[in-house]
């Protein structure tokens, strides 16, 4: 795996070191008084044979204390999962350099990558006491992941070839992951944020609302209000990989080092609280058991000005998340002081803040015509003063960028990366004189030969992304200057994705993942997204149904999406960054996209007193920080 | 059925004094409806100041091109958060003393770590001209011209009278331009309020019986839905590429189903009230029909009421609109309101680095106000025999 | 007679929530698009990707491809049943979202009618009394203020104000400590200790429009005869404007329960917002906004249910308190 995802990151070292033996076995002080009471088994019988240890990145820690942090809106439950993290079978190593064993003591591979064998760890226990063996992985794939009623259509990342995953049980601790063809990337995709789902049921509790092994299952859907059948009682009983009800039963055992009390994460929560998992599986270097702090406490503040105004106040601990903005950074600093906090630094993974996507499959023959042409893209692209947007939008924080890998990373290909950034209206007016646009009309807006005005129309969500309309109505003003006319519009979320959806845009505009994870985002230069692919729409339908909708690409996609299956079920990993280094020099020969800027790093808050926390770490959803850093590590100094 | 609630007093017969202090008795006896009502409005000095903001507002929002001094949606990368300057203008130079307007050049410096930014005086002045030359614009999209109120001389400079947003737009325009599409949205909001309340609560007024039970029931009906999700509803069935002047429309209709309900029940109680005056008696007795009866006498008798009531409909509007930009329904940018102002406003860096950005607030306040007291004026005056 | 009155009235409100229901169903499903379209597109964000048959699927599972006819039914029929359905974006029954909420709204609404009560019932009448006086001014100045600004402006900046400079909590209506405890009377003063900022910034905007009404009604009542008459008998000057005038003035503050309480839901939206408040306000926006449909009928329901139930009891009290007033 190594290679694959190497970035370049200081002050993040490697965290886990492989099995050592751990003597000195401390634990929280209320646990150590609860197996003097009797109530709880004592620590070695609860700790797996061969935890996993984990070198804390600055010092051993001391047990005790609460880390607030804040969720906004209702709907925020990824923010848990960013914290507690993906506890799944593998993971990222901290630097984002490559993927490690998690709940997986080790792992082997067959000679073509499509069987994996898992050892899982000896006398782990879930969060309730009882073992995690490889029954566990068995109940998800035999009755979850290849049952219809369950899973009509199986998770894309379980499915090669056409054919779901299966399981072969080896040994209570070994299990054999099979698929139909090779697949290269497997183990990678099992440290995504939701590819949790091997580990995620606990058999002997979920198993209850399974109809294989509970008979009467009927009557208990029937006894729950509003659930009418077993998986919506599983569901809402066992949670789901990325829905809510994860959170809201706190009687559902996990692997995760803390667990939710009460209620649990519901629409009504103010407040949700998580408490330390007494059978976590991981200990530090000394052999104390994880984590170091106590709980969690969870605040839910409707707006995400609230959330700031509680960081200034010194109530969050840790958190990036909603309040880490370039527009927030004076006020961040201005108040760090007074309310005891420090500033981390989120390094993004992603590559552009803002992408222009360019319709190549427009419904229209002409502005498809326009689009189409790739001098015309460049006129549009050096007609963009990127100084101006980059000095007024973002604070002065960035530098030209179209999209793809970031020079810190082993991909890099500087030609996709800045090609046609530099700021030339002139040069662009002669270019689209000389492509057959140089007739204009009366309020010197370029025409089609159809003597239609050359205008776009754009939409942009401008609740999400307010930077993008600042960035849009700067750029009218440079286009107006090349006889190209532009409106921007705000709209509403699933407005903005429905017309996407429907191929009606001229071009859309959104962030350019593929910075530090050009191998997990590739959709700026691979049309494989439905719903961020934008350049192409009929293209990705052509794609992912195997060339019975949508639209035929072009022969450099074509070419493109070739390499990706064989990327896809690679082994070697020297030979799949070749196969993404062709991919990229195709993207940036053919130049379908252009970007603005880099997105900016931002800063975050952590309590001046919390320990372990990087200064600075990388920010994505591939990489669903801060878990990764290991929170579980984090402490109180006296 | 009750429906005295909250109706105004019965415009009860006979003379009141009081309304007629400086007059003589004589002259109140003969003077018309009207003429007592302005009388008496006279009297009521908060609303006749009102009556002033109210038109000084407007005069802004007909005059938005002359009186702005930039294109309210032009960015400059220099103004980032410019704060507001002072005018000055007495200019004491090497020469002497001159008397002309300028203020104190700033620039603009950027802490590169906390990314804060401060404008320092350059020690350079501005110097600005009445009636000069400035951004090109076309008066109500017609006259071409390029001359504002107050401009600086060399145009490529910035005089922020109000400050600058964050991307170094002259917030003065702003909030002018605003002015015009916030107050003119009350106005016609308020004129369609106007058809729907005065048809449907006159109907039912008049009437009375069935008919009335049944539009009382739809207000009560329109009444009990909660407002959001009829404004979102209506909001997302905005096609999202119509025009600004097309959303503008919609918005306005929007606030307008704020208001009819209200002015339903106001104009119903005075028509049950009336219709068995003596007058419209008289003229039921005469043989005039019905159509006749309800436009030559009664609604004139009503005027006055339902002016005041409409003035008091329009700072609801104009709130209800700032509402709606929060909640992201209403107008957005590039449009410009009060509403789209507040929004853009609302969060802790503007009231920590950037309190200027809240002047469009001060004229909401101002703007509510000024409707709220000139409507009262309008009301104890409408009232001229009452009190 | 008031007992049939009252029948009347209730049985009437039978086809009324009919009606509701049926046009909050098509207003909820006004908006293009369902609950997927906004799910996908939040996966979308989150670089998640979704093939077209999970996408069938979720649909099929949450019953958004039957006909629209079919899905009102189908939900009236269970909400009939006391049943109101599974929520979408939480994966959870309605009815286990919906009603902390609602008892929340109710408590914190009725607290802010109280308060807008005692800020417009002295200021009222000592208007009326004064009228024209410098009190007067001032009094009815501050009330229109309160109406003129804003709430969600007020409400922010009170909140920053509170927060940097006086260190107070963070909107809520719970300490931290208390937010997930059980009633106890440390719960209630916490509850206090918290509850005056929106009651404040809720309560402002109504207090002007009650202190004008109270001001009008008053002002007719102090010129009846029956008032000289009073006066001339010899009674108090307090005493005469409080035994009568004023209580035939109180007409509409009744009457304000009505009308009040939906206005405060719809308002407090905004405010719950900004302060961080768990009433039903947010979530209702929240449910429209991503298509939650049955989280959001409910809450559409219940509120008007709410309204309606408020207009009954001020209609009943009214009828109860001044004989002039007629049923039929």
């Amino acid at each position: 795996m190594k290679m694959l995802l190497r970035a370049t990151l200081a002050g993040l070292t490697a965290a886990a070191v492989s099995p050592l033996v751990a003597m000195a076995q401390g634990q929280a002080p209320a646990l150590a008084e609860m197996v003097a009471a009797g109530t709880l088994p004592p620590l070695e019988e609860r700790l797996p044979t061969n935890p996993e240890v984990v070198a804390p990145i600055d010092s051993i820690g001391t047990y005790g204390g609460t880390i607030r942090r804040f969720l906004s809106g209702s709907n925020d439950h990824n923010s848990f999962l960013r914290f507690v993290g993906p506890q799944g079978l593998t993971r990222w190593e901290a630097d984002f350099s490559e993927v490690i064993p998690n709940v997986a003591e080790s792992w082997t591979t067959n000679e073509d990558s499509s069987e994996f064998t898992f050892k899982l760890r000896e006398g782990m226990r879930w969060s309730d006491g009882e073992p995690f063996t490889a029954d566990d992985i068995m109940f998800f794939v035999d009755d979850l992941l290849n049952n219809e009623e369950f899973y009509p259509t199986a998770p894309a990342r379980f499915v090669v070839g056409g054919e779901t995953m299966q399981a072969e049980k080896i040994d209570d601790v070994t299990v054999k992951l099979i698929f139909a063809a090779p697949y290269g990337t497997f183990l990678t995709e099992l440290a995504t944020p939701l590819a949790q789902e091997p580990v995620l049921w606990a058999k002997h509790y979920c198993q209850q609302f399974h109809p294989a092994y509970n008979a009467d299952v009927q009557a208990l859907v029937d006894a729950s209000p509003a659930v009418e059948d077993w998986p919506s009682l599983f569901r809402l009983n066992c949670g789901e990989v990325e829905a809510p009800n994860r959170w809201s039963n706190a009687d559902r055992p996990t692997l995760d080092p803390w667990v939710v009390t009460g209620e649990g994460y519901t629409a009504g929560s103010t407040l949700v609280m998580m408490e330390r998992n007494p059978y976590f599986w991981k200990v530090d270097t000394e052999g104390n058991q994880l984590p170091y702090v106590d709980t969690l406490q969870w605040g839910v503040a409707q707006d995400a000005q609230a959330i700031l105004l509680e960081a200034i106040a010194g109530n969050v601990d840790m958190q990036a998340r909603r309040i880490a903005s370039l527009a927030n950074q004076p006020v961040l600093f201005e108040n760090a002081e007074k309310a005891g906090y420090k500033l981390f630094q989120r390094t993004a993974a992603d590559s552009n803040d803002m992408a222009i996507h360019f319709n190549h499959t427009h419904q229209d023959p002409e502005m498809r015509a326009l689009l189409t042409n790739k001098d015309v893209r460049i006129a549009l692209s050096i007609a963009i003063d990127r100084d101006e947007i980059i000095d007024i939008v973002y604070q002065g924080v960035g530098e030209p960028w179209q999209i793809g890998p970031l020079p810190q990373h082993a991909l890099y290909n500087e030609q996709l990366g800045r090609q046609h950034t530099e700021y030339d209206p002139d040069r662009a007016n002669e270019i689209l004189d000389a492509a057959g646009y140089d007739q204009r009309n009366g309020d010197g807006v370029r025409l089609f030969p159809s003597g239609e005005p050359i205008v776009f129309n754009v939409n942009y969500p401008g609740v999400e992304t307010p930077q993008h309309g600042d960035t849009l109505e700067i750029i009218k003003d440079h286009w107006a200057d090349i006889g190209i006319g532009l409106n921007a519009t705000s709209v509403e979320r699933s407005i903005y994705y429905a017309r996407g959806e429907a191929n009606e845009h001229d071009f859309m505009v959104w962030g350019a993942p593929g910075g530090l994870d050009p191998t997990l985002s590739p959709r700026d230069v691979l049309a494989v997204h439905p719903q961020a692919s934008w350049f192409a729409i009929p293209w990705t339908r052509w794609y992912l149904s195997g060339g019975s909708e949508g639209i035929e690409p072009s022969e450099s996609m074509k070419t493109r999406l070739a390499l990706y299956d064989q990327f896809k079920a690679e082994a070697d990993q020297e030979k799949a960054l070749g196969l993404f280094r062709q991919i990229h020099q195709m993207a940036a020969d053919e130049f379908e996209i252009i970007g603005i800027t880099f997105r900016p790093s931002t800063y975050g808050v952590v309590n001046a007193k919390l320990r372990n926390v990087p200064e600075a770490l990388p920010g994505s959803w591939m990489y669903p920080d801060p878990a990764p850093t290991l929170p579980w590590t984090y402490y109180y100094a006296e | 059925m009750t429906d005295e609630r909250a109706s105004g007093p019965p415009g009860a017969a006979g003379v009141a004094p009081q309304a007629a202090i400086g007059h003589s008795e004589r002259d109140v006896a003969i003077a018309s409806q009207w003429q007592l009502t302005r009388w008496a409005f006279r009297r009521h000095k908060l609303a006749l100041v009102s009556l002033w903001v109210i038109g000084a507002l407007y005069l802004l929002s007909i005059f938005a091109e002359v009186v702005s001094p930039f294109d309210p949606t032009q960015q400059n990368r220099r103004a980032v958060y410019h704060p507001p300057q002072m005018i000055h203008f007495i200019d004491r130079t090497e020469e002497g003393i001159r008397l002309r307007p300028y203020v104190y050049e700033m620039d603009r410096q950027r802490d590169q770590r906390t990314l804060a930014v401060t404008y320092v005086p350059s020690g350079e002045k501005t110097y600005l001209a009445f009636f000069g030359r400035g951004d090109a614009y076309k008066l109500w999209g017609l006259f071409p011209a390029e001359r504002h109120l107050l401009v600086p001389v060399n145009p490529r400079d910035g005089f922020y009278l109000f400050g600058a947003d964050r991307l170094g737009r002259d917030m003065f325009s702003r909030v002018i331009y605003g002015t015009r599409i916030s107050m003119s949205i009350g106005l016609v909001g308020v004129a369609i309020s106007l058809v729907l309340g005065v048809v449907l609560g006159g109907v039912s007024g008049f009437y009375g019986g069935r008919v009335d039970v049944l539009i009382q029931r739809l207000i009560e009906f329109v009444l009990s839905l909660p407002t959001i999700p009829i404004w979102l509803a209506l909001a997302a069935a905005l096609p999202p590429d119509w025009p600004i002047y097309q959303q503008y429309f919609v918005i306005t209709l929007i606030v307008s189903l704020v208001g009819w309900t209200e002015l339903g029940r106001v104009v119903r109680g005075r028509f049950l009230a009336m219709k068995n005056e003596d007058f419209v008696i008289a003229a039921r007795l005469d043989g005039a029909s019905e159509w006749r009866i309800i436009w030559r006498h009664m609604l004139p008798s009503l005027s006055s009421h339902i002016i005041a009531s409409l003035t008091l409909a329009i700072p609801l509007m104009i709130l209800a609109e700032t509402g709606l930009s929060f909640l992201g329904l209403g107008l957005t940018p590039p449009a410009i309101s009060w509403g789209v102002l507040l929004k853009e406003a609302q969060n802790i860096v503007s009231i920590s680095q950037a309190p200027w950005l809240f002047v469009p607030g001060g004229f909401v306040v101002l703007a509510v106000l000024a409707f709220n007291f000139l409507g009262d004026g309008l009301r104890d005056a409408a009232d001229p025999y009452g009190h | 007679m008031i007992w049939r009155y009252i029948l009347k009235r209730i049985l009437w409100m039978i086809p009324f929530m009919f009606g509701v229901s049926v046009v909050s169903f098509l207003l909820i499903q006004a908006p293009p698009g369902d609950f997927l379209t906004t799910y996908i597109a939040k996966l979308g964000e989150s670089n998640e990707l979704l093939d077209q048959a999970t996408i069938d699927n979720l649909r099929a599972r949450f019953g958004l491809d039957q006909p629209l006819y079919v899905q009102y039914f189908k939900w009236v029929g269970n909400v009939l049943q006391g049943d109101f359905g599974m929520s979408f974006e939480w994966r959870q029954p309605v009815n286990e979202l919906v009603w902390e909420r609602m008892a929340l709204t109710l408590l914190v609404s009725m607290a802010t009618l109280l308060f807008t009560w005692a800020i417009a019932f002295p200021i009222g009448v000592y208007s009326a009394v004064h009228k024209y006086s410098i009190g007067d001014y001032i009094a009815t100045m501050i009330g229109f203020i309160g109406l003129a600004t804003p709430n969600f402006l007020l409400a922010l900046v009170l909140m920053y104000i509170g927060v940097v400079y006086f260190g107070s909590d963070v909107g809520g209506l719970f300490s931290p400590e208390y937010q997930n405890a059980p009633w106890s009377w440390g719960k209630v003063v916490d509850l206090m200790n918290h509850l005056w900022l929106p009651m404040v910034v809720l309560g402002t905007s109504a207090t002007a429009s009650l202190i004008r009404i109270m001001r009008a009604n008053l002002l007719d009542e102090l010129h009846k005869p029956y008032v000289d008459t009073a006066r001339a008998k010899g009674l108090s000057e307090f005493w005469l404007i409080m035994k009568y005038p004023v209580r035939v003035a109180l007409n509409p503050f009744i009457s304000t329960i009505g009308w009040v309480l939906p206005n405060l839901v719809s308002g407090a939206v905004i405010t719950a917002i900004v302060l961080s408040l768990p009433l039903a306000g947010p979530l209702m926006l929240q449910a429209l906004l991503s298509q939650d449909m049955y989280l959001a009928g409910a809450f559409v329901l219940l509120l008007s249910l709410l309204t309606v139930i408020g207009m009954l009891i001020s209609d009943i009290l009214l009828v109860l308190l001044d004989p002039r007033v007629r049923y039929d």
